[in-house]
């Protein structure tokens, strides 16, 4: 048994330097990767500024199109935003061991796109600077107001969700990291000090931790849930084609659950193979994950049916111009792609054991994931441009959107801060729970000792029935004995 | 040896050859192209100047005269012009002159432009010049329009005044029109043989006030006409009765309206479930279930951070 605490001693050593050997570094490749995110988000912000000092009349938008690009992206980021209440925290609610080295990924995910997203309709806006007066001046009967009230309780959740798991490893990174020589040290110091709020890991702290973390779990399921469905809400609450569903709600929460946790695979495979977690985020995880992606695909694909269908069973006067524009009209190649693309055709990879190994699942999500953002655009933009009151007695220009540079510009620079903010943080923390981890790798090794000590057990058992068998002259056979014995 | 003048002969040649061939090559400024958009030629930029001139559609107008009930009076002339599947069509951006009197004494009172349903409406003043019997005469006309050829209405009518006489307290919710017009000694006169129809304003338009509802007035220049009693009403029973004279030959088109109390009273049912989004405040229910919701939750975030501050002091204390 000594050996055994010496292999796992070693063992959890190894997993800690493996989770803290990132943050010690920024080699060449990060700098250059984070430079080039910096043009990209300088680019975007000059085109911000432009957009700001020019008016909206600079984007493609106009009377009719008014939500174009920016708000859907603005669905697509609060839809990856769920990736974390999914992996995290329904896996953790149901106690699958195979969470552990994932979740700190997923919450960083949820963290990010909500911050991200959160600003897509302030960048909408012609006028942000009177952002306030929505508050202020806010009606409590307006979707609009349910939607600020619903991100700003989720975006609080998931930072207290992120940083409660987060404490032991700061205290980790502060009693080890700070010794090895390390750029921004004295910073790096005081931010873990700081982050690890007096962590010693005495048998309290555990036991609020684990309590604080229990209750964040069971709360943070429904806040996400209600969160995209008041997103469809400022959809589906609006009289418009397309847009009058019932089934908008929880079309939002598939939709989104299935995108997020492809980004969240997308994540897995990035850090695994750039901070060389292939130890610990195995070909398993992909496989287990990729199960649940493809579980969460078929929903959402009978959900789509469900929206798509029905109205176009009736086709109705102006829903069928609009179902008609999406089938067969100027949406129709996309619609389909949509569709078949990045729904059918990862039902189909996924289905089988090796569309679920790394590389073919990669591919998948990556195909998910823009597909969902597609979709988000074709959910926002063929709506307005089918109003109930024809388009008429306005220039032609006006009656088609497609986005310009500027917003082009200004997305591609929000993804980048997306990469930026995730490479920061993969610079300054470990990427995996390093206490679950390691958690996990100790209850795995306590199964590993009792099913030896019940083989161990077994063997004895065998042997003694033999003995009582041969001293017996072969009356009683040991298998049968044992089989009744156990 | 060439001549000077062979020389210039073949410049000029070998330039119209060339210019064929980029004609040829390009599209060219020939062949019925109505855009002027610049198109480029070799790097060069070069308008296509030699538009084909469009045929002016034939155009026809139809002048009304309105007499509102406030007294005010405008004129609408109707433009319609032959399309491409030569049928008559609104015309818009047609320019109408409107002009007063006859003859040489023809003035110019105003000139507009057509809109999308191919009308121009121009309000009259009091001052209209009149003849002798007190009549007036407006003309509109269509001149050197670039889009529509010439076109001229005239109509000569005569200023009619329509009286409308009712009693709240009339059981018999009788309604009463005097119409009357102005002689050469400028006094009223009543006319005879008038057609008048009367109705009751409704939110979209008019509604005939019952059967029978088109009289004409007799020698006095009277009409009456008694409406229903079950006729709807406002909140509190108001109606306007309304009294046209339509598309008269000698006077035009006239209205009087007045509002009475000869309607039932509107009961409206109180909505249970007003537009919110319209109301001043929030209905309860709904501030209850999203403070209790989010004030649940955030109570729980509270709770939280009261844990976390514990998990600080305990360092602390220890």
């Amino acid at each position: 048994m000594t050996n055994d605490n010496f292999d796992l001693k070693k063992e959890i050593a190894i997993l800690e330097e493996d989770c803290l050997r990132p943050t010690r570094t920024f080699g060449r490749s990060t700098q250059i990767w984070v430079g080039a995110l910096l043009v990209v988000i300088g680019w975007g912000l000059y085109c911000f500024i432009h957009q700001l000092s020019h008016g909206l009349g600079v984007t493609a938008m106009r009377d009719y199109v008014s939500w174009g690009l920016y708000i859907s992206t603005f669905v697509f980021f609060i839809g990856i935003s769920h990736s974390g209440t999914l992996v995290s925290a329904i896996l953790r609610i149901t106690k699958q061991e195979w969470r552990r080295p994932i979740t700190r990924s997923a919450e960083l995910l949820t963290f990010v796109s909500l911050c991200f997203g959160g600003i897509q309709p302030i960048i909408d806006l012609g006028r942000p600077d009177r952002i306030a007066n929505l508050v202020i001046f806010g009606r409590l009967q307006s979707p609009l107001i349910w939607d600020i009230i619903s991100i700003c309780t989720y975006f609080a959740g998931s930072t207290v969700f992120l940083f409660l798991p987060m404490i032991p490893d700061m205290a980790l990174c502060r009693d080890r990291l700070t010794v090895v020589d390390s750029r921004f040290k004295r910073f790096k110091k005081w931010l873990y000090t700081f982050m690890a709020i007096g962590w010693t890991g005495t048998k309290s702290q555990w036991h609020r931790l684990e309590k604080t973390m229990n209750i964040m779990t069971i709360v943070i399921i429904p806040v996400a849930v209600s969160v995209h469905t008041v997103v469809s809400y400022i959809f589906a609450m609006t009289l418009r084609p397309g847009w009058d569903s019932t089934v908008f709600g929880p079309y939002f929460v598939a939709g989104a659950l299935y995108s997020g946790s492809a980004c969240v695979i997308l994540g897995m495979a990035a850090f695994r193979k750039l901070y060389h977690l292939e130890k610990y985020i195995t070909p398993r995880h992909f496989d287990l994950i990729g199960r649940v992606v493809l579980a969460l695909t078929l929903i959402y694909a009978y959900l789509n049916l469900n929206e798509y269908w029905i109205p176009a069973y009736k086709m109705a006067t102006a829903e069928g111009h609009l179902l008609s524009d999406l089938f067969y009209g100027s949406y129709s190649k996309v619609f389909w792609t949509c569709q078949f693309g990045t729904v059918l055709l990862p039902i189909l990879i996924m289905s089988f054991p090796k569309g679920r190994k790394i590389g073919p699942l990669v591919v998948t999500c990556i195909i998910i994931a823009a597909g969902a953002w597609v979709k988000r655009y074709l959910i926002v933009v063929p709506t307005l441009l089918h109003p109930f009151m024809p388009i008429q007695e306005v220039p032609a220009a006006w009656s088609s959107y497609f986005p310009n540079y500027v917003e082009f510009s200004v997305t591609a620079a929000c993804l980048a801060g997306i990469f930026l903010v995730i490479t920061l943080f993969s610079k300054i923390f470990p990427m995996m729970a390093v206490w679950e981890v390691a958690e996990g790798i100790e209850l795995d090794h306590d199964k590993k000792v009792a099913i030896e000590i019940r083989e161990e057990r077994v063997i004895t058992d065998e042997t003694e029935l033999a003995r009582i068998a041969t001293l017996k002259n072969g009356q009683v056979t040991p298998t049968a004995s044992l089989n009744e014995t156990l | 040896m060439k001549t000077k003048s062979t020389i210039n002969c073949m410049h000029f040649l070998r330039g119209i050859a060339l210019a064929t061939t980029f004609t040829v090559l390009f599209g060219g400024s020939t062949g019925a192209q109505n855009d002027s958009k610049p198109l480029l030629v070799c790097g060069v930029a070069k308008t296509q100047e030699q538009e084909p001139v469009k045929e002016k559609s034939e155009a026809t107008i139809g002048l009304s005269y309105f007499k509102k009930a406030d007294g005010s009076k405008i004129a609408v002339a109707l433009i319609k012009a032959k399309n491409e599947q030569r049928k008559f069509a609104p015309a818009k951006n047609a320019r109408v002159g409107f002009y007063a009197g006859q003859g040489k004494e023809q003035k110019l009172l105003q000139s507009l432009t057509t809109d999308m349903k191919g009308e121009a409406t121009l309000t009259l003043s009091n001052n209209l010049p009149l003849e002798e019997d007190h009549s007036f005469t407006i003309v509109a006309r269509i001149e050197n329009d670039p889009l529509y050829q010439d076109a001229e209405e005239k109509i000569h009518l005569k200023d009619v005044d329509l009286k409308l006489l009712l009693n709240s307290d009339d059981t018999a919710r009788r309604a009463t029109v005097f119409v009357t017009e102005t002689d050469k000694d400028g006094k009223p006169v009543p006319v005879k043989g008038v057609e008048l129809k009367f109705y009751v304003q409704r939110m979209f338009g008019t509604m005939p006030g019952g059967d029978g509802y088109t009289l004409s007035t007799n020698e006095k220049g009277e009409a009456s006409f008694s409406y229903p009693k079950k006729l709807a009403g406002d909140a509190t029973g108001l109606i306007t009765v309304v009294v046209k004279m339509e598309d008269n030959d000698q006077f035009g088109n006239a209205v009087a309206e007045t509002p009475v109390k000869w309607g039932t009273v509107l009961a409206v049912d109180k909505n249970p479930f007003p537009r919110a989004l319209w109301e001043p405040s929030a209905p309860m229910p709904l501030v209850l279930t999203i403070c209790i919701l989010f004030g649940g939750v955030w109570s729980i975030y509270a709770y939280i951070f009261v844990q976390l501050r514990k998990i600080k002091t305990e360092k602390i204390n220890a």
